[in-house]
């Protein structure tokens, strides 16, 4: 296990509503993790924990078995292994120039010149950011930005990297891209924990998926079996990814047909789903292949 | 019009330049304005005009609605400087003074030869001295400003806070103006009434906003390791140009000439 809560309670101070409340939740190393859930109900603050930028009022949180300290260098540490990328570009870009924003949590580690200026150089281009090198930052458009914000986080070479909805205003062209980035970035060895309100990019992405409601973790596991338990999302008011969804009525019309549909619609669902996960599999190495 | 500057610091054509001799260059040329002769005053505008204009690229328009703030300022100082008065009964000791005048009451109004005098000085100086602030205003980004307030010495804490000031402009711009778009949207400035309610509106959830950024900021400084003092790398190549470096180093000389040719004479 990378990171640990056990039975973590969170309360903003004057907030009458736990933020999060008897949570125990264990990020499995080398996975894609999707953190889904409705407004408000608790993904940042969870993020917010575990780098280190609150303190629990109960519970422990562990990385890599080991409790966290609230010191200075333990936390100075913890931040370079456990990367926070924020939902809002806006206040994560603190110096003026992309290339400036990039070594600041390079110089902040206190390392020489000579070392910061080739990972930055070396972000740049994983990142592709070459021709924005000397681009003020409020020159940026929002889709550059979030670039930016993750090169910020990524030169660090962090184990673990937290995205706060990271999609959220992108255009499918932005999404698709910084999809291929992530693939990337995990072959590198980093386990990625994502939160999202959309179903189907968690359902295609995320091979573990926890969903958490007011505070607490409802449910885990892989998509497949997370998404069968149709009932509690529904209860949730999450809903299903749309493809399970038409899957459903598809059998649903079929079962309610002639006799001799019947036993086809389970294979044909099945058929169909399989089929899917290989070109899922098959689009993503295509991907990596134009990316690498 | 602060992210027109702001955007033309970045593009301009001298931006590869090395910052510190442009800075140098328009000191050089500021100290020099303070010199009282009109011609050296007259020929620094136009020399810093040309650079800004033909040689950076600024447009002539832009550059020109900016000399206009200065003149402004000057026009409206204009009365103080030129318009005297004195009682009657002393009408006869300003005589050499008096350009036009009226008498009106008790007091003798009149233009004051020797305050358009001042004025004149006073306009040539202001415009001179502008036109040089507005070439490293233009020319140079701000960030690199900051970088030669660092190599001068000037303390961290004060660089730190320019850059982080640098930067809550542009968010707090930005905010500012989609919060303006936001009500326009939904007719808030339809009458004085509503505009004054909306204003107040604005401004107040602009200081609520510019609170949330400050602690979200902070937030994410802490998250990446900030360490009590803002340092950051880059990697930018200056190029200095032989030909820029010749013009502006003999014109030097020449105007240091010109002025020294004039402290001669008048002696």
């Amino acid at each position: 296990m990378l990171l640990e809560f056990e039975t973590v309670d969170y309360t903003y101070p004057h907030s009458s509503q736990p933020a999060l409340q008897n949570l125990s939740l264990r990020i499995p190393a080398g996975k894609r993790c999707a953190l889904l859930g409705q407004n408000g109900c608790g993904k940042t603050t969870l993020f917010l924990l575990a780098n280190g930028l609150y303190q629990p009022q109960r519970g422990r949180i562990y990385w890599q078995g080991v409790p966290l300290r609230y010191d200075r260098p333990s936390l100075l540490k913890l931040r370079q292994k456990v990367g926070l990328v924020f939902q809002d570009p806006e206040q994560q870009l603190v110096a003026s120039t992309v290339e400036e924003d990039i070594s600041y949590g390079l110089c902040n580690l206190g390392l020489p010149e000579p070392e910061v200026r080739r990972r930055v150089a070396e972000a740049i281009v994983t990142f592709d950011l070459t021709e924005l090198v000397e681009r003020p930052v409020h020159h940026l458009s929002l889709g550059q930005k979030k670039r930016v914000s993750l090169a910020d986080v990524m030169v660090l070479q962090p184990e673990l990297l937290l995205l706060d909805e990271p999609t959220a205003y992108l255009d499918p062209l932005h999404t698709r891209q910084l999809m291929a980035t992530l693939r990337q970035i995990q072959a590198m060895g980093t386990t990625i924990v994502m939160a999202t309100h959309d179903l189907n990019l968690a359902y295609r992405w995320a091979d573990w998926i926890f969903i958490l409601d007011r505070g607490q973790l409802v449910l885990e596991g892989t998509p497949q079996t997370v998404f069968t338990q149709r009932e509690t999302l529904e209860r949730l008011q999450l809903g299903i990814p749309l493809i399970l969804d038409i899957l459903d009525q598809v059998a649903e019309v079929l079962h309610d047909s002639d006799e001799p549909m019947q036993g086809l619609s389970d294979s044909l669902r099945n058929c169909i789903l399989e089929k899917l996960t290989d070109s899922y599999s098959s689009q993503r190495e295509n991907q990596d292949k134009l990316t690498g | 019009m602060s992210l027109q500057i702001d955007t033309i610091a970045y593009t301009n054509r001298l931006r590869k330049l090395p910052p510190a001799h442009k800075v140098g260059f328009a000191i050089v040329l500021l100290l020099l304005t303070y010199s009282s002769q009109a011609s050296v005053q007259l020929l620094i505008t136009v020399w810093m005009s040309i650079w800004t204009v033909v040689y950076a690229g600024v447009s002539a328009t832009l550059y020109l609605r900016l000399l206009f703030i200065p003149v402004a300022f000057w026009i409206t100082s204009l009365p103080a400087f030129v318009i005297n008065g004195v009682e009657r009964a002393q009408q006869g000791l300003v005589q050499e003074d008096v350009w036009q005048g009226i008498a009106w009451g008790n007091f003798y109004w009149f233009l004051s030869h020797e305050g358009m005098q001042q004025a004149g000085e006073l306009g040539r100086q202001t415009i001179a001295a502008t036109a040089c602030i507005y070439f490293v205003m233009l020319t140079v980004p701000f960030t690199e400003l900051i970088e030669i307030l660092r190599c001068m010495g000037c303390p961290v804490l004060l660089t730190d806070l320019f850059m982080i000031m640098y930067r809550f402009i542009f968010v707090l711009l930005r905010t500012a103006n989609e919060l303006w778009i936001a009500q326009q949207a939904r007719n808030g400035y339809r009458t004085r009434q509503r505009w004054i309610i909306s204003l107040g509106l604005l401004v107040g959830q602009l200081l609520r906003r510019t609170l949330e950024n400050y602690r979200q900021m902070s937030l994410s400084l802490d998250s990446r390791g900030f360490s009590g003092e803002f340092r950051v790398c880059h990697s930018r190549r200056y190029v200095p140009s032989k030909r820029y470096s010749l013009e502006a180093g003999l014109g030097c000389l020449g105007l240091v000439g010109l002025v020294g040719w004039h402290y001669v004479v008048g002696i």
